[in-house]
Formats: structure tokens, C-alpha cells, sequence
């Protein structure tokens, strides 16, 4: 190990820091979503207590002594590997490399300077649009701006002025414990030669209350996006700003009303994301930069261990296998043959590859309000086992499974997965590389056993993107469908030394800043030809403004939010389907209506004041927006019974509850929960014209 | 033979019951074979008849619900499918230019071809005798010009028999959140009230599909899925006649289906495959009448998926199901 050409490389190369109300903070997980683990009851996605290598929280642990929600740091550790002249993935090694590690070259680390650019655009970028997708970017065209009435083109001096939220980069030793804050009134800093952190007075940084007199705060001011700070061991972790957003008042003094859920005009939110950092620093006063990170702030994770059927990581590891020839023995060239395509002969691992996705089916059940015949086949789908003959259990044919080599994404029930679709598509599709591994399944071609291939780095990778909404990117919780274009990510992953998955950096200099300049640009788009990496917000102004309305308004819909409106399902109209039931919870079971292990009825997620709802379409949410902005680390987190702590009674490791939730008191009025399928009043009839 | 309503007893009516029972049990693995034999799942006639195997299986559990109402569990077993026999249909006994455009047929387990498709639309052809004067109870099912006949009688036998009837023993209600404008499925009172209910459930039968009268085609308000159907005001006749119809001469517009292998060409693996789906529609079975006999069978839901999923992976190796 290590006595060719070593390599360092920051893990996981995408993590998510998540927003909190408190100063306190738990650490972001480093396990998957409700997979088993090793030696304990405990499934896997709980985040882990501050200070400790990897003990998952209990519910006692997610807020703070005076009941707000505490943050969720991304943390980052660097992994040293053998550079060969290609790798492979995956590559099975790596690892750890913290103050103090003796590499077998005999170096030794003595220090490690972080630095981390975070940075949000959203109001300057361009608009979500809901059911195009990334298409509205195709053919060399881009959506509407945001925020239009502010003058000047996406990458105008004015615009950006106004519009963009920079802090400017960071830089800290881990060696001293060093501390960086992203706020408006802490001085920029970088990384130059040797190792050497230069302080950017001159930095234009950028915050709303810049350019506004007063703006409307519901939860504080806007004046950061986020901290850096290092553990122990030299470790990095980022932390989120609180989640808050401002609005701009309108001419009549009167706060911007928000008037839907993706793209409101006059709003700021503290959602951030941008590239992380390492130089090692060796006592021989050598320096070397290890291949960076990417980090991405945003919404909490409420329900940390309901595995996504489709996560971040499918969607990315997909688009590697197909796009990036991550697996050339999974897909690649045939001899003879002009197309890729997957090898036939592939054996995926039961344990790895198929039964995350039959465990993710069963586990929707904490989060949606599910019919009791789905419970139960669900249940039937998670107990195969990897000495079943594929052809006696419930998926024999991958019969409920939706292809998506064919065209089935409006065809619902009996298939699943029984969720909304990616944009112009009624229904979820898991991806072409899960579809394939099933099918091999189906057909028995797979291996038995606990094969874990991963290197404890390329673990971490897997982790922190499985545990983030894939699939239906409209626009997403974490992240949008730009984290599956190829374009974003270093392509010769193989060759550089980089490895899969890693973000490529836009290279920032930080020389000739000018105080009345912004430094950063509009940044990247898809579709458009641009591979010269992403800067700092490249990847969260994909998102909502701000990310409480699309949280709040992605419950439940009729599936022609998708479909410009117009019901293409073979389903009636009014049938309500969920949006993003593992990551935004619609129907949850509360804790402390528990008896026994008895489950009670299903409560919806946000209820209470201000959520009862006319029209079933638009239960389970705020039904004013600005209470979404206010309340939204009010709601409540679905963690694993085990990790309930109760003073009077202990939960079963089977159920999933609801626990923290401070919208209301058991035994409160809360609008009832039907049972799928329910549906949405009949739409109003259109208006004739009069004349006629 | 005719019965005269002073001699119309309890078990005249448990035949009846179980009768209905067996035809529309009958159809479940008739209609879902012709389905799965489809390769494209998103064709309107998938879709269609995936619409109605849906009823089927609620029209399995009205006549169940209605007979355990009345004290008795039906029986379940394992249906016959050989030449042209269809349960309790005399299709000799309609009208023979009603009948006419849907012959040849057959009764044997297929795919969706000419042959299968005037099959299904022989079953649901509806009651063109608007009048039903001529309805009359009998001693055998066999005896009934129709279905519809058949389900009008024994409304009027339920009727005789209203004081019989126990609300709220054994009642299966699966379905109810499809048809959200749907009362009830279930017979919860007793006696003239629960004849109510009992009345209801042939309503929704015969006004869904079976005995549906030729001159109101459309499936009332009531009686429409609300969830999961394209196209919810049709009945099953009009739906399996559409696609005959979109089909046109001989069938030849059909959608595609999997190609078929002579039963010499099996492989260990077909046969294999014709087992396990044999094995689990017998467990089926055995699970329903449980479940009619006020059991709560936990893996009752998960075997009824697997039969589905047998029987797709039969057709997609050549292989034409068997249930027995």
C-alpha cells in the first residue's frame, strides 16, 4: 500500500450540511437510509452525535435545550490512495489521512488547511421550470430570469449586485482549531503556495441587506450561509447557516407576497453550496492538495433513515455506469457492436444491489398514507431473501416494477414505484442501471453473501448521496437534475487520480478583486456545452426560492402537475399520488400516540393551525407560504422506535415514528388522514366565452 | 325447473350464491391471462381489461360478502378451462344475432386473440331483455337465459329471504377507497336493511358488467371507480368491445403479444415456471376461502400479486399458463 504515487482525495466527494434553528448541530450521517448495519439493530441514515466517530443520534438528540432544531454539519475527511496510471472503481482501498497520520513514505501530516467557497444565486439565476425540466435549457435555450424587474442580463454587474449572496471563500488550520464563519461581517480568505491562507479584504462580498433598506425577516436576518470548523482529527465540517429567508418589501411597504412554490420574486433564502479544499502539510513544510469536495447546504432531513426507492446516488452512479465508464464489466463496448450496453453476463450482489431497493419499498409505509394490500405486499417484497427463487416471490417478472426502457412512466398503479415522476412523466421509474441489476436478479443471475467492494472513502460517497431525494428532480430537496450531467463532474476520473463522482472545480485565482465588482459569475448551465467545472452556488440555485415553499407544497399531487396539466395517467384526474414520500413526509405515525407498539392513526406531517385544508390536493401543508418560512423546523423527525428514548415506554426496531414534531400536542384537532387512493376536489370548469 | 316463491329456501339461494361466486372467479385467471400475454403494458387494452380484472376481484368479494350475509361461506375452487364451456352461461339461450359477431370462442386459457376476446365479451354480453317479466327463480343455474337474469333472480330470492339475513359477519371491504362515491361494499344491518345493502352490491355488479342493460350503457355515478380507471363510465361489455373492435378483422390490429411454445418444446425451466404458478394459484385458493370464512389470512394479498407475476413470466417464456 502506498509505495507508489500517492493520491489524496476528500470523502465523501458530495455532502450535505442541513439547516438548523439552534447553534448546536449533530453531524450528517455516513451510513445509507434503512439499510442493516453490522452488530446492532439500528438501520443505517441517522445522523451521528457531535464529537463521536459514529454513534447515530436519538430523538433526544435533535433539538437543543430550548427546542430548536439543531443543524446537520457535513463532515469531510481525506483518504490517501495508490495513484496507478487508471483506477478503478471501485477501488476497494484508501485510507484515512488525519493530523498526524506517518504515510509509508515516511511523511507526516502536521497540518491541514481547509478552505471552502460557499456561495447562493438563486435570485439571480434563471426560473424552475416545473414540468420541463432540464429540457427548458435544450436547443441553446434558457428559462426566464428571476426576479426580471432588476435590469440587466444573467451575468450584469447590477444583477449580481443584487442578487447573489457571496461570502467569498474561507480558509482554516486544522491544527489550531480554527474557526470560519460565512457572514457578511467576517473577512474572505484563501489558500496560496505552500499551504499559506491570504486574507481577501477587498472580496465583494455580497448579502441582501446590501442593497436593501429594510428587508422583511420572519426568522432573523440573512447575514450568513454557513460556518468551517475542524474536529479533532483534523477533520473538516461545514456547517449550514439556519435555514432562514428574507423578503424585499414592496412599494406600498407591504412584504412581497409569495405567490407560488419555485421561483418568488423578491425572496432570499440561506441555502448555499460550493466547493471544499485540502492541502496536507507535512512536517518537511511539503505541501500537497488532495482532490476536493463539494458541499451543498439545505433542507433538514426529516426523515433520515426512509430510504429514497431512488436516490441522489442512483441517479449519479447511473449516469456513471452508462455515460463515464465507471463499470466496464457492468456497461460498456462489445466487440462488433456500435452501442454500449450492459453485460449480460453481470452478476449484481443481492445484498448490495437489489435489496436496498426492496427495502426502500417497504419503508414508505413512516412516511405515506398507504392502503393496507400495499402494506402487506410490501412487506412480502422486503422479506425475499438472496436464497429465494426470484420466480416464487411477489417480483417473479419484475411484474410490479416500472420499466423504464418502455414507455410506462403514465402507467400507475398496479406498478411502483407509485410516486410522481421526474418533470413530463406521471410516475417514478427507477433507473436504467437498478432495472438491469433486478432484471439479472429475476432472471438468477446474482452473487449471495456480504460482499461490501467499497473502500471506506468510496463508503462514504455512496452514504451521503443515498441519502438524498433522486428521481423526481421538480426541482429536488437536495439537489437538481444537473447532479446527473456528466458536464458537472471531473470526466477523466479515471486518469487524473481524482476518482468517480467529483464535482469539477471552477478554478477560482481570487486576484483582482474589486470591492464594487462581484467575483463570481452566473455560473454554469446545463445542455450548453460548458465543462469547465462549477463555482460556488452552481449547484443550489437549481433549486426553489425559498426551499420552505417547494418543501411545503410538494405533498401530494395530482400527477398533471407533471404533465403541463393534463392528466396522462391511466388514472382518474382527482387521484392524489405522493411527491417525495421518503424525504418529505405526508402521513407519519407520531411516538407519543403509540401504545404497546400498537400503531395509532396516521397523522399528516405538518398539521395543526394553519395547515386544515379545503381541497384534499393541499392537505399536509402550510396553507399560507409565509408560515412554511416561519414554521418549517417545527415539524417533526421519523427516526427508528429504538432510538426513541421515552420515559415511559420503549418502541419496537420495526416501526418508524414521529418524534420532535411541535406543530401540535397529542389529542389536538388535526385534519384526518384518508387512505390511498383519495382524491382532490373535481377541478373548477373552465369559463365558456359569453358572447357564444 | 321453476321454482315458485313459496318454495325458494336457503339453500336454493346458497347455490345461487356460490354460482355467482365461481363465474366471477372464473374470470380472474381468464382475463389476467389474456392481460399478462400482452408485451406492452401501456396499450389501452391492458389497461382495459386490467381496469376490469380489477372488478372481477371486487365483484368476488360482493358475492362473498352477500352469501356470508346470509350464513354462508362460498366455496373456492380452482376453475375449469376447456373447450368452450364457460360456468353456468348457456349463451344457447340468447338471442342468436346477439351473440353471432362473437363466435368462434374459447374457453381454454389464452392470449388475447380473436378467439379470447369474443370470449370475454360473450361473458359480459349484456341482458338485452329490458323488460325481465319473464325472470323466475330456479333449481339450476344452468336454466337462467343470461347473467343478467341470473343476477336478477337471485336479487328477488335475497329478497324472500331478507329476514335471514346477519349484518357485519365476515365482511371483506378492500376496495372501498376506489369508489369513493360508493355508500358501502359491505352488508353491515340485518333483516330489510341489510337487504338494502345486499340489493346495492347486485347493483354494482351487474350495472359495472355482468347483466348490464343494453339501453344504459353507462356505468352510473355511484358505481365508478374513482382511483385508477381510464375510463370509468364504461362497463366491461363496452370495454372488451372496444377492443375487438380496435382490433378489427380477425384480430389482426390486436395488440402484440408473446409468442407461444407447443407444450414438447418446454424446458426444465418452463416447466418450472408452470408449476410455481399452478402451486401458488391453489395456495390462492385455499387463502380466498379463508379469507370468505372470516380468516385473515396474513400472506392472502402477497400470493394474489405472485400469481400475477407467475403468470407474466410464463408468457414471457412461451409458456401458456395452467392453473390446475
Amino acid at each position: 500500500m502506498m509505495n507508489k504515487k500517492t493520491v489524496f482525495r476528500v470523502h465523501p466527494t458530495v455532502n450535505f450540511a442541513r439547516f438548523g434553528t439552534s447553534e448546536d448541530y449533530i453531524l450528517s450521517p455516513e451510513t445509507s437510509a434503512g439499510l442493516p448495519q453490522k452488530g446492532t439493530a439500528v438501520t443505517g441514515g441517522l445522523p451521528i452525535k457531535k464529537g463521536t466517530e459514529n454513534t447515530p443520534v436519538t430523538s433526544k438528540d435533535l433539538r437543543d435545550t430550548q427546542g430548536n432544531l439543531k443543524k446537520q454539519a457535513a463532515r469531510f475527511r481525506i483518504f490517501a490512495y495508490d495513484a496507478d496510471c487508471t483506477s478503478t472503481y471501485p477501488s476497494g482501498d484508501g485510507v484515512e489521512v488525519t493530523l498526524g497520520t506517518k504515510l509509508p513514505d515516511g511523511r507526516v501530516v502536521k497540518d491541514l488547511i481547509w478552505s471552502c467557497h460557499l456561495a447562493n444565486k438563486k435570485a439571480a439565476a434563471y426560473n424552475v421550470v416545473n414540468n420541463k425540466g432540464i429540457e427548458a435549457y435544450a436547443d441553446g435555450q434558457v428559462p426566464q430570469l428571476r426576479n426580471p424587474e432588476v435590469h440587466g442580463t444573467i451575468d450584469s454587474v447590477y444583477r449580481l449586485n443584487r442578487l447573489m449572496i457571496d461570502p467569498g471563500p474561507r480558509a482554516i488550520r486544522a491544527k489550531p482549531r480554527e474557526f470560519a464563519d460565512f457572514s457578511r461581517c467576517s473577512q474572505a480568505s484563501c489558500v496560496r503556495e505552500k499551504g499559506k491562507i491570504e486574507p481577501l479584504p477587498d472580496y465583494p462580498i455580497r448579502f441582501p441587506e446590501d442593497t436593501n433598506d429594510e428587508l422583511f425577516e420572519p426568522s432573523g436576518p440573512l447575514d450568513t450561509l454557513g460556518q468551517m470548523l475542524t474536529d479533532d482529527k483534523g477533520r473538516l465540517l461545514v456547517l449550514s447557516a439556519s435555514g432562514n429567508a428574507v423578503g424585499q418589501y414592496d412599494e406600498y411597504g407591504v412584504p412581497i407576497q409569495m405567490t407560488g412554490d419555485l421561483n418568488n420574486v423578491g425572496w432570499f433564502d440561506s441555502a448555499a453550496d460550493g466547493p471544499v479544499k485540502v492541502t496536507l502539510v507535512f512536517e518537511d513544510d511539503t505541501t500537497e492538495e488532495a482532490f476536493g469536495a463539494w458541499v451543498v447546504c439545505g433542507d433538514p432531513a426529516y426523515a433520515p433513515q426512509i430510504r429514497n426507492v431512488v436516490s441522489v446516488w442512483d441517479d449519479v452512479y447511473n449516469m456513471f455506469v452508462r455515460d463515464l465508464d465507471l463499470q466496464p464489466d457492468l456497461y460498456g463496448e462489445v466487440p462488433g457492436e456500435a452501442e454500449k450496453r450492459y453485460n449480460p453476463h453481470y452478476k449484481p450482489n443481492f445484498t448490495q444491489d437489489i435489496q436496498p431497493v426492496f427495502i426502500a419499498c417497504n419503508l414508505q409505509r413512516w412516511t405515506a398514507n398507504l392502503p393496507p394490500l400495499a402494506l402487506e405486499a410490501h412487506k412480502s417484497v422486503v422479506g425475499i431473501s438472496e436464497d429465494d427463487d426470484p420466480n416464487k416471490t411477489i417480483m417473479a417478472a419484475l411484474n410490479f416494477i416500472r420499466n423504464p426502457n418502455a414507455d410506462e412512466t403514465n402507467i400507475g398503479t398496479p406498478l411502483m414505484p407509485l410516486s410522481l415522476g421526474a418533470a413530463g412523466t406521471s410516475f417514478l421509474t427507477v433507473t436504467k442501471t437498478q432495472y438491469f441489476l433486478m432484471e439479472q436478479w429475476s432472471k438468477g443471475h446474482f452473487d449471495k453473501g456480504e460482499v461490501c467492494k467499497l473502500g471506506a472513502g468510496e463508503a462514504l460517497d455512496v452514504a451521503s448521496m443515498a441519502n438524498c431525494l433522486g428521481g423526481r428532480y421538480v426541482p429536488g430537496i437536495e439537489v437538481s437534475y444537473t447532479i446527473m450531467e456528466k458536464d458537472i463532474y471531473i470526466q477523466d476520473w479515471s486518469t487524473s487520480g481524482a476518482g468517480p463522482f467529483r464535482i469539477k472545480h471552477y478554478p477560482l485565482t481570487y486576484d483582482g478583486l474589486k470591492k464594487d465588482t462581484p467575483y463570481l459569475s452566473s455560473g454554469w448551465i446545463p445542455l450548453h456545452d460548458m465543462t469547465d467545472g462549477l463555482q460556488p452556488g452552481d449547484v443550489s440555485k437549481f433549486m426553489a426560492i425559498p426551499w420552505q415553499t417547494d418543501y411545503n407544497s410538494c405533498s401530494i399531487h395530482a400527477t398533471a402537475i407533471n404533465t403541463d396539466g393534463v392528466n396522462e395517467s391511466n388514472g382518474a384526474e382527482s387521484t392524489l399520488y405522493w411527491s417525495w414520500p421518503s424525504q418529505r413526509p405526508d402521513a407519519v405515525y407520531v411516538a407519543e400516540e403509540v401504545y404497546n407498539n400498537v400503531l395509532p392513526k396516521q397523522q399528516w406531517s405538518i398539521r395543526g393551525p394553519g395547515t386544515y385544508a379545503v381541497n384534499p390536493a393541499s392537505a399536509a401543508t402550510f396553507q399560507d407560504p409565509l408560515q412554511s418560512v416561519q414554521d418549517w423546523d417545527k415539524i417533526g423527525i421519523i427516526i427508528q422506535g429504538i432510538n426513541v428514548e421515552s420515559d415511559t415506554q420503549t418502541y419496537s426496531p420495526e416501526l418508524y415514528l414521529e418524534v420532535q414534531s411541535q406543530l401540535t400536542a397529542p389529542g389536538d384537532a388535526t385534519d384526518p388522514v384518508p387512505g390511498w387512493p383519495f382524491n382532490a376536489n373535481p377541478p373548477k370548469k373552465k369559463r365558456g366565452c359569453p358572447h357564444k | 325447473m321453476k321454482l315458485e316463491h313459496h318454495e325458494w329456501a336457503l339453500e336454493h339461494l346458497e347455490t345461487h350464491l356460490q354460482a355467482a361466486v365461481d363465474l366471477e372467479l372464473w374470470t380472474i385467471p381468464f382475463y389476467m391471462s389474456a392481460m399478462y400475454s400482452i408485451k406492452d403494458r401501456n396499450s389501452k387494452a391492458y389497461q382495459l381489461i386490467r381496469t376490469i380484472i380489477n372488478q372481477e376481484m371486487l365483484h368476488l368479494q360482493c358475492a362473498a360478502n352477500m352469501a356470508n350475509a346470509y350464513g354462508y361461506s362460498p366455496k373456492i375452487s380452482t376453475p375449469v378451462y376447456e373447450g368452450t364451456y364457460i360456468p353456468h352461461l348457456n349463451f344457447s339461450l340468447d338471442p342468436p344475432e346477439s351473440t353471432a359477431p362473437y363466435k368462434p370462442y374459447t374457453a381454454e386459457i389464452g392470449p388475447l386473440d380473436e378467439l379470447h376476446i369474443n370470449a370475454m365479451c360473450l361473458v359480459e354480453i349484456p341482458e338485452f331483455d329490458t323488460s325481465l317479466k319473464n325472470i323466475a327463480l330456479q333449481t339450476k343455474i344452468e336454466e337462467y337465459g343470461s347473467i343478467g337474469a341470473f343476477y336478477q333472480a337471485l336479487r328477488i330470492g335475497a329478497s324472500l329471504l331478507k329476514k335471514d339475513i346477519r349484518g357485519g359477519v365476515r365482511q371483506v371491504n378492500y376496495f372501498t377507497s376506489f369508489y369513493r362515491n360508493m355508500p358501502d361494499m359491505i352488508v353491515t344491518d340485518s333483516g330489510a336493511k341489510g337487504f338494502d345493502q345486499v340489493s346495492l352490491l347486485i347493483d354494482l355488479i351487474t350495472d359495472q358488467g355482468e347483466g348490464q342493460c343494453k339501453v344504459d350503457e353507462t356505468i352510473p355515478k355511484v358505481f365508478q371507480n374513482t382511483a385508477d380507471d381510464i375510463e370509468p363510465a364504461g362497463d366491461h361489455f363496452t370495454k372488451f368491445n372496444q377492443i375487438k373492435e380496435e382490433g378489427g378483422a380477425n384480430g389482426n390490429l390486436l395488440p402484440e403479444t408473446f409468442p407461444t411454445k407447443p407444450r414438447g418444446e418446454y424446458t426444465e425451466e418452463d416447466k418450472q415456471l408452470e408449476h410455481i404458478l399452478i402451486e401458488q394459484f391453489t395456495q390462492l385458493t385455499a387463502l380466498l376461502e379463508g379469507l370468505f370464512r372470516g380468516e385473515n389470512p396474513e400472506n392472502f394479498f402477497p400470493i394474489m400479486a405472485s400469481v400475477g407475476g407467475a403468470i407474466r413470466n410464463c408468457w414471457e417464456h412461451g409458456v401458456t399458463p395452467k392453473f390446475r
